[in-house]
């Protein structure tokens, strides 16, 4: 519809431009052609007047107005009057009744000029222009009389073959400039024919108009141009302004990031970071101490850079594949090349990006020696227990049984069986007492019940525990015992437990028929506690161990005999407590010697 | 009796086990002997062969485990039964005893009355 109306315009301008083209041509030709017939008069009438018209016979003047009329009809000619100086007509050649149709005027100025004159008149009832030459006559210097010569004025028709061909050959240059200006801004324009698309393929949110694509028309596409030059604009804008938000939001993720390094370098094991390739991403202050190797030679590396071990590249490399993101998974190893006697437990974390994607993998390594030693120590610990527990019970439940069911007849030997059910509850009490004190003791929660000990009736009681079995191995023993027995500050029960535990040992360890040496002295302010004997003596790699909970001889000898591994250990903690010493020197075959040193303390009645 | 033709051999290095089983046997009417450790039983099974073994586990020399697999092969020729007794039995060492022939274990605190019945069961002996 616009552009219709813009065609309409465009012709009209057209035909306007081409109707005053047409206009000046003809003023043009008028003026030229106005010239050209004035002058054309003026030779005419000129040479009319020159010649002797009254003279001439009647077949000359016939010729000569024949062939004036032949020869200049088509140059306009229209009428000839020649007067006589009083204005008759001498010779008349013109058309019926036209000399009427001749302004006054124009016959008054002709037959009383003096030269020669031109004017221009136009008849009623006709459009058609004359113009009448007219020029005296003169004979002998008189005026013989005046020639009016009427010619009209050759039409000028902007229809003419002429000017119609030179309008034709016009427009066809004027629609052929057209034409090919148009072709030619269509093809140099084509480009931008798909500009449309192309900008709509990369900005799917442009505000344009897909049809203008296929339509090629300039007009639309320039609008999306403009529209799209817009929408730049305003997305430069938001770019610019998402920039500066990005920056200011990197600067905060730059210094989180730098945090979380820092906590991760801080964190007391070793963290390894790697990539979707299981390549070293960051490898923290533990690892690197522990790996003694820089951060710089193990980034970008594989982990079987870092660590040469199957077990470990196996369990790294293995998928995601059925794990949740964020679940664990650990396998406990040790590193001979990086650490012989540790063992690590290794775990792996997926990590995740904020699309949820995986982005990489974390490595833990935490050192579990401590833990696993432990942990051990309290199976064998559960294990050891049970085992001492167990035996003295079933002893028990052997020997009840057996008199329960009546298959001990003699008194005597009933008699024994109850013996030994009493000694292996008594075996059974001490266990359970030790197992206390030393939960006691570790919990820190042993409480020592200080009073006044006097070693004479105390020594007896220790010996007393012991006597039974020494009578039965045929085991001697001394005293050696002072004039004056020094009396103590202590927990009674509990050092008594202490003393009874080494002479236990001095008993179980020493063979038949041999002697066992307890004494009492004081020196230093200290009251000394010896226990010799001649037994099988302790090995000297054990030396340094007999007081750790649990330890054990594997010494056959040693390990024939029933025992704990508890009473050193609590006898070191009890003399401990008391602020006291223990020592031992010992000889394997020759026996051992013992000694306890407890500080010796006035005791004052009312002191607590 | 046909106990009395009968030998229980009683292996443990804690004497108050071989005595009350001694006594036990001897009582029902077993004859009995006894070793202080593996070695010494192995070497009696190897010299005269028992019709019963009662064996602890852990003993010094040679334990019982190793007693029973170095035994297992004699029974193929004659058969005669083990009774081991031990403190506790785990999972793998109760398929172990599985694999052994005539072989039953006993844990502790074990009743002298169960392990004579067994005894009795396995000659097809009843009270």
């Amino acid at each position: 519809m616009k552009l219709s109306r813009i065609g309409i315009a465009l012709l009209l301008l057209f035909l306007i431009g081409a109707a005053i083209f047409a206009g000046f041509l003809v003023k043009q030709e008028q003026k030229y052609k106005t010239g050209d017939f004035v002058s054309k008069g003026y030779h005419l009438v000129s040479l009319i007047a020159l010649m002797p018209l009254q003279e001439f016979t009647g077949d000359q003047k016939d010729y000569f107005f024949r062939t004036l009329t032949e020869y200049t009809t088509t140059e306009g000619f229209h009428y000839l009057l020649i007067h006589d100086p009083a204005g008759r007509d001498l010779i008349s050649l013109i058309p019926g009744g036209f000399e009427a149709l001749i302004p006054t005027d124009v016959r008054a100025a002709a037959l009383f000029t003096s030269g020669l004159i031109h004017q221009k008149f136009k008849v009623s009832g006709s459009s058609d222009i004359y113009y009448e030459f007219a020029k005296p006559i003169f004979r002998g210097g008189k005026k013989a009389g005046v020639v009016r010569l009427g010619m009209r004025f050759p039409a000028i028709s902007i229809f003419s073959l002429e000017r119609l061909s030179l309008l034709a050959i016009m427009v066809f240059f004027i629609f052929g400039g057209l034409i090919f200006g148009y072709y030619g801004v269509f093809l140099a324009l084509s480009p931008l024919r798909n500009l449309s698309r192309d900008l709509k393929e990369a900005f799917a949110d442009l505000p344009i108009d897909s049809p203008a694509q296929k339509s090629g028309k300039i007009v639309p596409i320039i609008e999306n141009i403009e529209r799209t030059i817009t929408h730049m604009g305003d997305k430069i804008r938001r770019v610019e302004m998402d920039n500066v938000d990005l920056i200011s939001k990197l600067g905060v993720t730059t210094f989180e990031k730098a945090q979380i390094v820092n906590i991760i370098d801080s964190i007391n094991f070793g963290i390894v970071i790697t990539d979707l390739q299981d390549h070293l991403v960051h490898v923290n202050d533990y690892m690197l101490k522990l790996l003694n190797r820089k951060r710089a030679d193990l980034i970008d590396r594989s982990v079987e850079e870092m660590i040469a071990d199957e077990d470990l590249n196996a369990f790294v490399a293995q998928p995601e594949r059925g794990i949740k993101a964020g679940t664990r998974r650990y396998i406990e190893k040790t590193f001979p090349e990086v650490a012989p006697n540790e063992i690590y437990r290794v775990t792996l974390a997926y990590l995740v990006g904020l699309d949820n994607a995986p982005s990489g993998k974390m490595i833990f390594f935490q050192n579990m020696t401590a833990e696993t030693y432990a942990q051990k120590t309290q199976q064998e610990f559960i294990a050891h227990v049970a085992h001492e527990l167990q035996t003295p019970l079933t002893n028990i439940k052997l020997y009840s049984e057996m008199l329960m069911q009546g298959e001990v007849k003699d008194i005597e030997t009933q008699k024994e069986f109850y013996n030994v059910i009493n000694e292996q509850t008594i075996r059974l009490t001490t266990l359970i007492r030790n197992l206390l004190n030393l939960s006691k003791m570790e919990m820190g929660s042993l409480v020592l019940n200080r009073g006044l000990v006097k070693t004479d009736w105390f020594v007896e009681d220790c010996l007393m525990s012991i006597e039974g079995t020494a009578i039965e191995k045929n085991i001697a023993i001394e005293r050696n015992l002072p004039d004056s027995f020094p009396t103590l500050l202590a927990d009674k029960e509990l050092l008594k437990t202490a003393i009874i535990n080494i002479l236990s040992n001095a008993v179980k360890y020493t063979p038949r028929g041999g002697r066992i040496t307890f004494s009492i002295s004081e020196g230093d302010g200290m009251v000394l506690f010896d226990i010799i004997d001649n037994g099988y003596g302790i090995a000297e790699k054990d030396l340094s161990r007999i007081f750790e909970k649990f330890f054990r001889s594997e010494e056959d000898r040693i390990v024939q005999q029933s025992g704990s591994g508890l009473g050193l250990a609590i006898t070191a903690d009890i003399v401990h407590l008391h602020g006291g010493e223990i020592h031992v020197t010992s000889t394997v075959g020759k026996g051992s010697h013992f000694t306890i040193r407890i500080p010796r303390e006035e005791y004052h009645l009312g002191k607590s | 009796m046909e106990r009395a033709k009968r030998t229980v051999l009683v292996i443990d290095d804690e004497a108050h086990i071989r005595r009350i089983v001694e006594l036990k046997m001897k009582n029902a009417g077993y004859e009995v002997v006894t070793a202080n450790n593996g070695e010494e039983g192995y070497r009696i099974i190897l010299g005269d062969t028992p019709d019963v073994v009662v064996t602890d586990i852990n003993m010094p020399k040679m334990d019982g485990k190793t007693l029973c697999e170095k035994t297992d092969g004699l029974k193929a020729e004659r058969s005669f039964l083990t009774v081991i007794i031990t403190a506790r039995i785990l999972p793998d060492e109760q398929a172990w005893v599985s694999t052994m022939r005539d072989t039953v274990f006993m844990e502790k605190p074990f009743s002298p009355a169960r392990l004579l019945d067994l005894i009795d069961q396995y000659f097809g002996l009843s009270r």
